[in-house]
């Protein structure tokens, strides 16, 4: 009963979610934004798995989502391989990267962390512009349009798209949820707090971190494919890009709320329509003005409450709680 | 006499020029309370990281039922069977107090086993009341019992126990001297460093004095408190430091 009514947002907000093109245009701009929102919410979930429960704060998750849409496309442009499954081989793959990555960098601690993941994006960057015979170098790549075919993961209108990112997020969601009420999550909010005492009282925090950094980068893949899927046309300097994914990936989560499930989701629903905002109203304005109008907005909310939007909320909804009392 | 549980040889940890620990041995029986004392900086928190494994001993052995343990990490020793509190407390302060405690069973149990088990250990350390209080909010000698209920969450066989009873009452102290009585009773073994010289004259089994690393001591309380090394330590010191070791000692002489 308790349990049905801490669901009950949820499920009210995925059924709205759910309704919304029945109203909207297909073709039209809200439904591409709400698309992109889900979309960025899912990564943001990703990305919180390990930065938000386990404060790893990685700036290099855009290696794993380049390594999701290259390889998946790749496969289908030559092999004639499906995404469905192309998107599984990138996971594999960007599961090797990350414990490539892992064992090297988890005795880091906060900004050298930080600083060894962004170093590992940026040289996945720079191999996809110059390694042109497979990647098609700096002018991109696309994917090859076949129709309108569900078992290819190509469909001409809008609408599956739709569906399709509001499905990721909530599978992501799910996951972040379990993983955060399991055994594992309990292992890296203690580790986050004090690695040592963790360790004294028998959490392998190595291995924990691991677990969440693997789950991380293979979700994060699967997600680089969707984007590929989306938009049929990427290149290195937006896939691997530090503030187009990796940078952005952090932001959701963190103007959202870290650790928490809604976080991300708060974040992505904050950040991505007020960017797409700034970019078609005020790209017409002086140079850099939409880009100022984004950052004083992201100054703000971290000033106004540096725990994100949840925390945020949270705070008004108590403050309205006591102003309606008597 | 009962088995050994844990066999120390020739422990030494040198920090740089510093020798922190210094060819430090000695066994612990089953159901032993043994008292680690020292002036401050005598080696005594070293000693308890090198058992555990937060640091890497220099040289020497720690055998815990058998099994050597030396060199290895924290969570592998925990998991053999020893653990310890942090003197200055480390708990994980976004986390309930039952959060807190639980986390300490899944070492050895499945979630929902370690959850039963902690609100048992919770409420055997009169705790239960502030189960689902947040572990910062609260005051320090409850985050210190919260601390040991964590560290008994993991079934320990041997339990380090870094002054667990600093800032306590009174009071509270002989409820945690009873505590520690009845988890011997029940085959636990202990190692207790304390700076209140009462408790720990009464409470323990055997005393092992450390002075620059090296041990100074060791034998019955009766004993270590007429010792000229061990009163030399204490009294060679400025002031400022913990009472002689008699100071609560019933009337060595």
């Amino acid at each position: 009963m308790k349990r049905w009514r801490r669901c009950l947002p949820a499920v009210v907000l995925v059924g709205l979610a759910a309704a919304a093109p029945l109203v909207l245009d297909p073709l039209g701009y809200p439904m591409r934004v709400l698309t992109l929102v889900f979309l960025f919410a899912a990564m943001g979930q990703a990305w919180n798995l390990l930065g938000g429960l386990a404060n790893q704060v990685s700036l290099g998750h855009a290696a794993f989502f380049g390594i999701g849409a290259y390889t998946s496309t790749i496969l289908l442009r030559d092999h004639g391989v499906t995404p469905w499954i192309g998107m599984l081989v990138g996971g594999a793959i960007a599961v090797v990267a990350a414990v490539a990555l892992s064992i090297p960098t988890f005795r880091l601690r906060g900004h050298y962390f930080a600083l060894a993941t962004l170093a590992f994006g940026e040289v996945l960057r720079v191999v996809a512009n110059s390694w042109t015979e497979v990647t098609g170098g700096p002018v991109g790549i696309s994917v090859p349009f076949l129709g309108d075919d569900l078992a290819m993961f190509q469909f001409t209108s809008s609408v599956p798209y739709y569906y399709i990112m509001l499905a990721a997020l909530v599978g992501v969601s799910v996951v972040f949820w379990r993983i955060k009420a399991g055994r594992l999550g309990y292992r890296l909010r203690a580790l986050k707090e004090n690695p040592e005492a963790a360790e004294v009282i028998g959490v392998d925090t190595y291995r924990a971190k691991l677990a969440a950094m693997l789950v991380s980068a293979f979700i994060t893949a699967l997600l680089g494919t969707l984007y590929a899927q989306l938009n049929y046309f990427f290149d290195p300097d937006t896939i691997f890009g530090l503030a187009t994914v990796s940078v952005r990936m952090a932001l959701v989560a963190i103007v959202g709320g870290l650790g928490s499930v809604w976080g991300p989701i708060a974040g992505a629903a904050f950040l991505i329509p007020v960017e797409e905002f700034a970019n078609a109203f005020l790209t017409n304005q002086a140079a850099g003005v939409s880009q100022l109008f984004y950052s004083l907005l992201l100054i703000a909310v971290i000033l106004l409450e540096p725990r994100g939007l949840v925390a945020l909320g949270e705070r008004a909804r108590r403050l309205a709680r006591r102003e309606g009392r008597p | 006499m009962s088995e050994v549980v844990l066999r120390v040889t020739d422990l030494s940890r040198r920090f740089g020029g510093l020798e922190a620990v210094r060819r430090v041995s000695f066994d612990l029986r089953r159901g032993e309370i043994l008292g680690l004392i020292g002036p401050n900086g005598a080696g005594k928190t070293t000693l308890f990281n090198l058992l555990v494994g937060l640091v890497r001993p220099s040289a020497g052995r720690i055998s815990l039922e058998g099994r050597d343990v030396t060199g290895w990490p924290p969570h592998r020793v925990a998991a053999a069977g020893m653990t310890k509190t942090f003197q200055n407390v480390a708990l994980f302060g976004e986390m309930s107090v039952l959060d807190n405690v639980l986390t300490g069973g899944l070492v050895r149990r499945s979630l929902k086993e370690a959850r039963a088990l902690a609100e048992r250990v919770l409420a055997r350390v009169g705790l239960d009341g502030i189960a689902g209080k947040r572990a910062a909010d609260l005051s320090f000698p409850e985050r210190s019992r919260v601390e040991l209920a964590r560290a008994l969450c993991t079934e320990p066989r041997v339990l380090l126990l870094d002054e667990v009873m600093a800032a306590l009452t009174p009071v509270e102290m002989n409820e945690v001297v009873d505590l520690i009585r009845s988890l011997r009773d029940e085959g636990l073994t202990l190692v207790v460093v304390e700076h209140h010289m009462r408790p720990i004259m009464s409470l323990c089994d055997r005393i092992l004095a450390l002075d620059f690393g090296e041990v100074i001591a060791d034998g019955p309380p009766a004993r270590i408190a007429r010792d000229p090394a061990v009163v030399r330590a204490y009294l060679g010191k400025a002031h400022g430091e913990p009472a002689g070791p008699d100071a609560g000692a019933a009337a060595p002489r």
